[in-house]
C-alpha cells in the first residue's frame, strides 16, 4: 500500500520547519548583506510554513499503529511550534528599536563628543577628525559605528 | 571607530580578541548615545540601556554624507557597503 499523502506532507513539515529555526543562526556566519537583509523574513515565514505542513500531516500519524509513532509525531510537532513560536519572538523582539527621530540627519552637522578609548585616554570626534593619518594627509571622513556592545 | 556602552576593558578585550585596530571609544554613561538619540532602553542583555545599532559616515567638516539605522538589530550595515560609501567621499 502507498504511503498516505499527508505522511509526506508531515516530513516536508519537518524540514521546512527545522531549516527555517536553523536560519535564525546564519547571522553569526559572514554572509552577503543582500541575503541578510531578508534573513530575518525567513526566519519568520519559513517555520510557519513548515508547522502548517506538519499540523495537515499529523493526522496520517495520529491514525497509525504502533501507537509510539503517534506519540513521538506529536512531541516533534509541539516541540517545533514551540520554537517557530520562539522564532516569531524573536523577529518582533529584534526590531523594538527606538525610533531615533532626533539622530542627526544626511547633511546636518553631528554633535561632538569626548570619550575614553580602549586605553583609557580621552578621544574627541574633533581629535579623530583632524588627526593626521599614517600617511600624513588629514582623514577625509570618520565613520561612526554605534553597537549594542559584547556580550 | 565604534561607540559602545562597554567600558575600555571590555572593548580592549573585544579588540584583542577580534582583531580591531580601529578605535573603540566606551560611552557608560550614554552621552554620546543620549545625544545622538540612540538610547535603546533596557536593550541590554541585563536590562540595562544600550545604543541601538547605527552608523554615520562623517566628513572633515563635521557633516552627515551618508547613515544607517537598522530595523532589526540583527540586520546591521555590511563593512563592504560602508566601504562603497568612504570611497565616494573626496
Amino acid at each position: 500500500m502507498p504511503e498516505p499523502k499527508s505522511k509526506a506532507l508531515y516530513w516536508w513539515g519537518l524540514v521546512i520547519t527545522v531549516l527555517g529555526i536553523l536560519s535564525n543562526f546564519i547571522y553569526f556566519l559572514n554572509v552577503p548583506e543582500a541575503l541578510v537583509r531578508w534573513l530575518p523574513w525567513v526566519s519568520l515565514i519559513v517555520p510557519i510554513i513548515g508547522v502548517l505542513l506538519l499540523l495537515a500531516g499529523l493526522r496520517s500519524f495520529w491514525a497509525s499503529v504502533p501507537r509510539w509513532r503517534k506519540i513521538l509525531s506529536a512531541v516533534v510537532t509541539v516541540i517545533l511550534v514551540g520554537l517557530t513560536a520562539f522564532s516569531a519572538w524573536g523577529f518582533v523582539h529584534a526590531r523594538e528599536v527606538p525610533a531615533s527621530a532626533g539622530a542627526p540627519k544626511l547633511g546636518q552637522k553631528v554633535p561632538d563628543f569626548t570619550l575614553a578609548d580602549t586605553t583609557g585616554r580621552s578621544v574627541s570626534l574633533t581629535d579623530l577628525l583632524s588627526t593626521p593619518l599614517a600617511n600624513s594627509a588629514r582623514p577625509k571622513a570618520v565613520l561612526l559605528v554605534f553597537y549594542r556592545g559584547y556580550w | 571607530m565604534a561607540i559602545s556602552v562597554d567600558t575600555p576593558e571590555e572593548s580592549r578585550d573585544l579588540c584583542r580578541k577580534a582583531g580591531y585596530t580601529f578605535t573603540v571609544l566606551s560611552d557608560p554613561k550614554l552621552d554620546a548615545i543620549r545625544r545622538y538619540d540612540l538610547v535603546h532602553h533596557g536593550g541590554g542583555p541585563e536590562g540595562h540601556d544600550i545604543s541601538r545599532p547605527a552608523e554615520f559616515l562623517v566628513d572633515s567638516s563635521g557633516t552627515v554624507r551618508w547613515e544607517n539605522f537598522a530595523e532589526d538589530v540583527r540586520v546591521r550595515a555590511r563593512a563592504d557597503e560602508m566601504l562603497a560609501v568612504a570611497h565616494k567621499i573626496q
